[in-house]
């Protein structure tokens, strides 16, 4: 797809599958999460704007900007995690074919999805503080184990599908329905990755109240950490959005209406998966978290390529 | 007397070890024992107590105020008992050694006598104050009977409203 | 790596209670700790002395929240013992169930505090939703849900009804039914083995050594149990085990705390079951002594001391209390170090510090001579105008 007009471009950055799609589903995505672990958990839970209600909250709140860190990137860090997330989104399948669809752009939406991880380490490191630095430190370890996994759960249905395209692997699924099924281990990794990659339990460890009060975040307020939220809400949106495309065929084929509705359902029933594991479980510790990734669920993923590669060999 | 049998014992054995050094034994109860020692005998009394007579926890320190003296009571618990030790140190120059040698779980309850009571307790290893707050005045001690509600703060005289008629 | 200091509390979303620690940090591993406490000074001690026994029972339960009825029992039974005051059995019966429905109420609130430091939030929800079921005992039995203020000298303030008897039973039987999950749950689920295994080690000798008690000492295997050893009340008619065991970690000191909950409703069973007839309190004369008296309490958090000494006046002469957590602290740098950051809040949970137990003998000072007394309607006012000066009107909820 090309652009032919500034106007349409405009569009798509700003409202739809841009920034205002994006922030709405983020926090209608969040308070979904937080409504539905509130009733795991036998409480009411928030209202339906408590999310809206927090950023603007937040919005209105003073930005302290600590004396000894470095001003500059401690201010622009926020909307950099922010612009990164919201440029994978067009490469993703949201209510019909991605926007823009190339040869290798999951490889090109993983690193993106890795920027806003960086941008939390710096943004805790910059801080200086020893609640914030210990986050960021915590924040890098954390990286170097779950993305491991995470891409290597994601290389499987590439392989199978013989595309680094999302859409195409997206329409490999919806073509070969069954093959869905093959790779249900490697959805399972993916989703546990996931979970560390959104920084929620049991993975929530570089801002871990108990430990170190905010983590990366903790000298950060007002405008600035509401952006934060908000680009990690977003991060949610886009990486379910990643995980329903390329393990469970995107929209299925499906476009318009249908499809954005197809989208919603599917990500929702992800989003559910992911509340689940987050009620039934505690945070875990860095080291158990780096020994598990590294020497179980990276494993499972080799195992998975190895017979991802062996079905596309019988495929011919 | 066959009805405190063990606390006769630990008194025999007591009077045995430490003979003019312990004095004013009482049997009050079944397991529960006081009586005095001179000070400068402490420490040799609760070496005694911990590894001869398998008292392993000194519970807590209860400092006195008994007017000419300062009274340490050190609360000594096996599982059966409690055998109270007083320590006694003249007020004008309060001085008791430390334990912590003998009991390492002491030291808070001796950082409190030395906080309340103004008792110096030689030995003890240097650190935070404990339990008052590190602007508090360092020559006076609340709970001697001497001392009132506003010395310490005295631009914030007042007397709680609850106090007793 | 260069090493790092950081500091946890005294304000700090782990610790809920007003203690300093200093942790020195090389990377995620604590290579030494300091504590420092003192920052909740009440001087209740200084104001014992100038109270009447009957006033300091009120003083003395609001040294702690939760063990409320522990710090009057044990102190009442050394102005009882004083006094020379025979408590009626039915008065005893009474006090026994209290102080287990506080144990319960106690180990339960532990269980949550212990899941949400490992950020296990649904094990924190649901158990406190259980202990609901364990306040609604003691506001049924004594009116109130924190100070419960059941005890008098001589005896207890309200008798326990056949009505209440019943509802009691019929509580006790569902939160065993819950414990029983508890129990799997903390046993089976993976992520709180992995939080709780192996961590805060305290060995059997250095437990010795440093006088730890409660359920701190019995995970360390150390026989301490007061209510088995040197019986109180009516514990030494009753049939219940003393929980023991040997890991000397969190996990011994979690499951020390389930079992110990199944222990407590086998003695509520009991002496409700057993409750003898009479008189709920005898009467004792205001004016107490010479003498002084020192006993122990198994409060939920490990062994209670209170020393009384009378002096023939309406006031004593001097009251000394030793809660629990101050004979724990002493151990907690020692389970601290050599361990991780993340596992030192679960570390000093482990203990179930109480800090207003522990800090309490300093003089307050009130900034103001003059004391408005609001009442729990004024106070809903108050709240209601001030927040209708700033625009939000609360008045229709």
């Amino acid at each position: 797809m090309t652009i032919d007009s500034t106007l349409p471009a405009l569009t798509y950055i700003l409202v739809f599958p841009g920034f205002t799609f994006l922030a709405v589903y983020g926090f209608f995505l969040q308070w979904f999460d937080r409504k539905l672990s509130a009733v795991m958990q036998n409480r009411v839970g928030p209202p339906w704007y408590q999310a809206l209600a927090d950023f603007i909250k937040l919005l209105a709140k003073e930005v302290i900007v600590p004396e000894v860190c470095d001003t500059v990137m401690f201010k622009v860090l926020p909307y950099f995690a922010m612009a990164a997330v919201m440029t994978s989104v067009f490469m993703l399948p949201v209510w019909t074919d991605a926007l823009y669809a190339f040869q290798g752009d999951l490889i090109v939406v993983i690193y993106l999805l890795t920027i806003p991880t960086v941008t939390f380490f710096l943004a805790g490191w910059s801080s200086t503080s020893p609640y914030a630095t210990i986050g960021a430190m915590r924040v890098l370890t954390q990286l170097f184990a779950y993305e491991v996994p995470l891409m290597l759960a994601l290389i499987g249905p590439a392989i199978l599908a013989g595309t680094w395209n999302i859409s195409e692997i997206a329409g490999f699924f919806t073509n070969n329905k069954l093959y869905m099924l093959a790779q249900i281990p490697g959805l399972i990794i993916a989703l546990l990755a996931l979970q560390g990659k959104l920084e929620r339990v049991p993975f929530d460890i570089p801002h871990a109240k108990n430990e170190i009060v905010g983590g990366q975040f903790t000298e950060y307020s007002g405008r600035l950490l509401a952006f934060f939220y908000l680009a990690i809400d977003m991060e949610m949106v886009v990486g379910v959005a990643l995980v329903n495309a390329v393990f469970l065929g995107g929209t299925l084929g499906t476009a318009g209406l249908l499809g954005m509705a197809v989208f919603l359902a599917k990500t929702m029933a992800i989003v559910f998966l992911l509340t689940l594991v987050k009620v039934a479980m505690g945070r875990v510790r860095i080291d158990q978290m780096v020994r598990g990734c590294w020497q179980i669920l990276a494993p499972l993923c080799l195992a998975q390529i190895l017979f991802d590669i062996f079905l596309k060999f019988k495929l011919g | 007397m066959s009805e405190f049998e063990k606390e006769e014992k630990l008194k025999a054995q007591l009077e045995d070890k430490f003979g003019g050094a312990i004095s004013d034994m009482i049997i009050q109860r079944k397991d529960r024992v006081w009586f005095e020692i001179k000070a400068e005998q402490l420490v040799e009394l609760m070496n005694f107590m911990k590894t001869g007579m398998g008292f392993n926890r000194v519970s807590t320190i209860t400092g006195v105020d008994e007017g000419e003296k300062l009274g340490a009571f050190y609360h000594l618990t096996d599982e059966n008992g409690i055998v109270t030790v007083r320590a006694k140190t003249p007020r004008t120059d309060p001085h008791l050694p430390t334990i912590t040698g003998v009991f390492p779980g002491a030291e808070p309850y001796e950082r409190e006598l030395a906080d309340m009571f103004g008792i110096k307790i030689d030995g003890l290893k240097p650190g935070r104050r404990y339990p008052l707050p590190d602007d508090f005045p360092t020559d006076q001690y609340p709970l001697r009977k001497d001392w009132k509600v506003g010395d310490a703060y005295p631009e914030e005289k007042t007397s709680p409203a609850t106090e007793a008629k | 790596m260069t090493k790092m200091t950081i500091p946890l509390g005294p304000q700090h979303p782990a610790l809920k209670e007003p203690v300093n620690f200093s942790l020195v940090l090389e990377g995620e591993q604590i290579t030494g700790s300091t504590v420092n406490l003192g920052y909740n000074h009440r001087g209740i001690e200084k104001a014992a002395e100038s109270r009447t026994y009957l006033q300091d029972i009120y003083l003395l339960e609001r040294v702690c929240g939760i063990c409320s009825h522990s710090h009057t029992t044990c102190y009442l039974t050394c102005v009882e013992e004083i006094a020379k005051a025979e408590v009626p059995e039915r008065a005893k019966a009474i006090r026994t169930i209290v102080a287990e429905l506080e144990r319960i109420h106690s180990h339960l609130l532990w269980l949550g505090i212990a899941g949400y430091e490992m950020g296990f939030e649904t094990l924190f929800m649901y158990s406190w939703r259980d202990r609901e079921q364990v306040l609604d005992c003691l506001e049924l039995v004594s009116g109130n849900r924190v100070h419960y203020a059941m005890n008098t000298i001589g005896g207890v303030r309200r008798d326990i009804t056949p009505e209440q008897k019943t509802e009691i039973l019929r509580r006790v039987s569902i939160l065993e039914e819950r414990t029983k999950y508890y129990i799997k749950l903390g046993t089976e689920e993976a992520t709180v083995l992995a939080r709780t295994q192996n961590v805060g080690l305290l060995p059997h000798d250095v437990a010795m050594n440093l006088g730890t008690i409660g359920p701190t000492g019995r995970a360390s295997g150390i026989k301490c149990d007061v209510r088995k050893h040197e019986p109180y009340l009516l514990y030494g008619k009753l049939d219940f085990k003393e929980i023991t065991h040997d890991t000397n970690d969190v996990f011994g000191r979690l499951v020390v705390r389930v079992l110990e909950l199944v222990e407590s409703y086998k003695i509520i069973r009991q002496v409700l079951n057993y409750l003898p007839d009479g008189p709920i309190a005898v009467k004792v004369p205001a004016k107490i002594g010479p003498g002084e008296a020192t006993n122990r309490y198994e409060a939920p958090r490990g062994e209670d001391i209170h020393y009384v000494k009378a002096n023939g006046t309406d006031k004593p002469e001097r009251v000394k209390v030793r809660a629990p957590t101050m004979a724990n602290y002493v151990a907690v740098p020692y389970m601290l170090n050599s361990g991780y950051l993340a596992d030192a809040p679960m570390t000093i949970a482990a203990i179930d510090p109480c800090m207003s137990c522990t800090d309490r003998a300093m003089v307050y000072d009130t900034k103001k001579n003059k004391v408005r007394i609001y009442g729990w309607d004024d106070l809903r006012k108050l709240g209601i105008e001030h927040y209708k000066k700033r625009g939000v009107d609360f008045s229709k909820l």
